[in-house]
């Protein structure tokens, strides 16, 4: 199918944008970068084609619905909105240093899909149960959340580079240029966290309310409603923590890593859990 | 940094008991956040209510039993659980309240433009030297303030033109709309579990039901009303899944007809108080088969039949009594195995749906075999046109007085969480006076919230100012 084998191009994209991010912050050269923030918009694009092209190709096979509904699509889909939210920080910035972060995050998303034992990238017809409006915008949610707490954690990873850069004695030193100070990196922590803290909020909102629909019950605390449960409350405490405590700097950085440990273990721990999730991953 | 501590403000406000101060403590607050996640994250580990069963024979019988004391298998509904929820609602009650002077005091707070202190260390970022008299400037001030803030406060003094403005003092709310909102849901749950009906029913085609399986205590509960299953209809995509699924359903109240309505999946069906969901169906027990009885006369009826349905025969030539349906008789197809009674004597024989390929296969077979004779009961010859999976319909039947408590809690979550995210409250000062004969504007500002947002909104005001100024000359 087409939009799989443009996708496959737009992983081979990203790692390169990657690796042109890489030089960019070891050699020091503004120059690299620029090519890699070309290079993820036109991945970007490709991707988002791709997604049209397989949206379209499934109302063609008469099951239609949007691309985001077994583990292929989604993994794919939370590269996309990973990407997504980093094109519009680097915009909004100005900066591109968080790139060698985040781009690494949307390429494995991007390559475990087409490599990952037991995924199959078939379009596949939806269940009942899966066939609701809310389908759309509680995945959209989510992962929009998910996503967020991923730059989050990209920025926590950025925070523990920059700390040891500022050790002379360290060996990174020398391989670290053009990154934000301190401050800088912890205020940005804060500010993805509070994003993906909405998203999240509105994902397990959106979700009650098609549960409500679907099960007859907002909440039946199944392993994956309970394990976004726990996600929120991880980052409500690092909200609290920060606010009320005025924990900064290496105390976030710790946090926004504990936190993305919940998110993935809600994407994709939970399977191992019964669920009745378990059919939309 | 952005970092302020409220504590002392409160300090000189009133003295407080141990008890109010441990419950208006954010560790506190935290300490609960952190508890209730790890019970949560406990409950994922085990499985629930009926499915522990199944870990009783795997466990040591002392184990199991000293885990079911413990609530273990149950601790969404454990007293733990609710003891930690009536902690937080607690502990949010009395934060809230121990804050809200606080808060409606900076809400009421009219800013004062000749207030020296947001000036004091000023930066000198924030200050310029337009090429302006200070009447020209102060007149750009207030049109950019005018434009940006709606409304302005002045104070002139000689030589000097003090200005300020406030935005976004609601946003001193947005966190108390978040924490009511947990209130609400804490609320919510409560009224759910304790007014709440959770029950489920199994109904075959044409069944009726006026009793629910009670889904918690595994009771049964009457309902004031009944309804029946018309019709239970699925239809399946060429690999098997299902691709809807929806039952006829008819409401009776002291047994007239009330209404008539379709359910499907996602489209729950509101009656008296109760929400009907279409939740799930099964295979019932015996196949449908569809029956055609032809007479001599030319008169056709058709019957759906079950195994072990009786039936008189339309000319009452006798009764006709279904034995068996078979998917695949002897490798020749669907078919019943059928009894007919009359004065004469029983009849027993089969009713094929391929008849006419085994006819061509073995000519003579009604010879051979007659009991494979359709034709057997005179004046009828049945045939069989076709055998059907039978289903029965899983209904979830709920009522939920809490659900309107959280939808609406839901609603301020979202709210307070946007104004928190899209607002926050700041006062901006703009002090024009002269030094040394030069006109000096300076831009200070306050937010308790967003220094960052602070910073970045005063040198856009101050790019404006000049430029503004820069243009009128
Ligand atoms: C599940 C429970 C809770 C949630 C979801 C929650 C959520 C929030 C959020 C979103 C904020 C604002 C963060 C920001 O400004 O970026 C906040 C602030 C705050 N929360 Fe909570 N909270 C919860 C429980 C509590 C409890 C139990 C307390 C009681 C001590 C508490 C005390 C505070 C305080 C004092 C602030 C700062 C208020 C201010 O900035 O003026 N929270 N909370």
């Amino acid at each position: 199918m087409i939009n799989t084998a443009i996708l496959s191009w737009v992983t081979f994209i990203y790692f390169g944008a990657f690796v042109f991010y890489l030089f960019r912050m070891i050699l020091g050269r503004e120059f690299g970068g620029q090519l890699a923030s070309w290079m993820t918009l036109i991945g970007f694009i490709a991707q988002s084609i791709a997604l049209i092209i397989r949206w379209k190709t499934s109302y063609d096979l008469g099951i239609g619905h949007a691309p985001m509904t077994n583990f292929y699509e989604s993994l794919i889909f939370f590269a996309w909105t990973v990407v997504f939210l980093y094109l519009l920080m680097e915009w909004r910035l100005k900066n591109r240093s968080i790139g060698v972060f985040v781009m690494p995050a949307a390429f494995l998303m991007m390559a475990y899909a087409s490599i990952g034992p037991g995924i199959s990238n078939r379009i596949e017809p939806l269940i009942p149960a899966l066939q609701s409006n809310w389908l759309t915008s509680h995945v959209l949610t989510c992962f929009m959340g998910y996503a967020a707490f991923t730059v989050t954690f990209a920025l926590g990873i950025m925070f523990f580079l920059r700390k040891a850069a500022a050790h002379d004695s360290s060996g990174v030193r020398g391989l670290i240029h053009m990154l934000p100070s301190e401050d800088q990196i912890d205020e940005l922590i804060y500010s993805c966290a509070t994003l993906g803290f909405i998203f999240l909020t509105l994902g397990i909102v959106t979700g009650s309310v098609w549960a409500h629909y679907a099960w007859g019950s907002y909440w039946s605390w199944d392993p994956k409603e309970t394990w976004s449960l726990i996600t929120w409350l991880a980052y409500a405490m690092m909200l609290h923590v920060r606010l009320m405590r005025g924990w900064r700097g290496l105390r976030m950085a710790i946090m926004a890593i504990i936190g993305f440990a919940c998110v993935l273990f809600t994407y994709l721990g939970v399977n191992l859990l019964p669920s009745l999730h378990s059919y939309l991953i | 940094m952005a970092y302020t501590s409220f504590s002392g403000e409160n300090l000189l406000t009133k003295k407080k008991s141990a008890i109010w101060s441990f419950f208006s403590s954010v560790w506190l607050a935290i300490a609960l956040l952190l508890l209730i996640a790890l019970i949560a994250m406990i409950g994922t580990l085990f499985p629930h209510r009926e499915a522990a069963a199944e870990l009783a024979v795997r466990m040591p019988q002392g184990l199991f039993s000293f885990l079911q004391k413990m609530q273990v298998f149950d601790l969404y509904h454990s007293v733990w659980f609710f003891v930690l929820m009536g902690l937080l609602a607690c502990n949010l009650v009395i934060c809230s309240l121990d804050r809200l002077p606080t808060a409606l005091r900076r809400f009421r707070a009219k800013p004062d433009p000749r207030d020296p202190v947001p000036f004091k260390n000023l930066p000198e970022e924030n200050i310029f030297y337009p090429e302006s008299d200070v009447k020209k400037a102060a007149e750009a001030a207030i049109h950019l303030l005018k434009k940006k803030y709606h409304s302005f406060q002045q104070a002139d003094e000689p030589g000097s033109v003090h200005l300020c403005a406030q935005k976004g003092r609601f946003a001193h709310f947005g966190v108390y709309m978040v924490h009511l909102s947990v209130l609400g849901f804490i609320c919510g749950a409560v009224i759910g579990s304790v007014l709440g009906i959770e029950g489920a029913v199994k109904m075959l085609e044409g069944e009726m039901v006026s009793s629910i399986d009670l889904r918690n205590s595994g009771g049964t509960m009457p309902l004031h009303f009944s309804v029946r299953c018309d019709k239970f209809t699925i239809k399946r995509y060429e690999n098997g899944a299902p691709k809807i699924f929806q039952s006829d359903l008819t409401f009776f109240i002291n047994g007239r007809e009330v209404r008539s309505t379709k359910l499907f999946v996602n489209h729950p069906v509101e009656f008296e108080g109760f929400s009907f969901y279409q939740a799930s169906y099964g295979p019932a027990p015996g196949k449908k088969a569809t029956l055609a009885l032809l007479r001599a006369d030319g008169r056709r009826d058709i019957v759906n039949v079950l195994a072990g349905y009786t039936f008189k025969l339309p000319g009452k030539e006798g009764t006709f009594q279904v034995l068996r349906v078979e998917d695949n008789m002897m490798q020749m197809g669907p078919a019943i195995k059928v009894a007919v009674r009359s004065e004469k004597g029983t009849v027993t024989f089969w009713v094929f749906r391929e008849i006419d390929r085994i006819r061509k296969m073995i000519p003579d077979v009604f010879e051979q075999v007659p009991v494979f004779n359709p034709g057997l009961f005179r004046p009828y010859t049945f045939s069989l046109l076709g055998i059907e999976e039978k289903y029965y319909t899983g209904l979830l039947v709920n009522r939920d007085p809490g659900a309107p408590v959280v939808a609406l809690s839901a609603v301020f979550l979202i709210c307070g969480l946007m104004i928190i995210l899209f607002s926050y409250a700041r006062q901006i000062w703009i002090r024009i006076d002269q030094v040394n004969g030069r006109v000096r504007i300076g831009i200070a500002g306050r937010s308790i919230r967003n220094q960052v947002g602070l910073k970045r909104e005063m040198r856009h005001l101050l790019a404006q100012l000049e430029n503004n100024l820069e243009n009128s000359k």
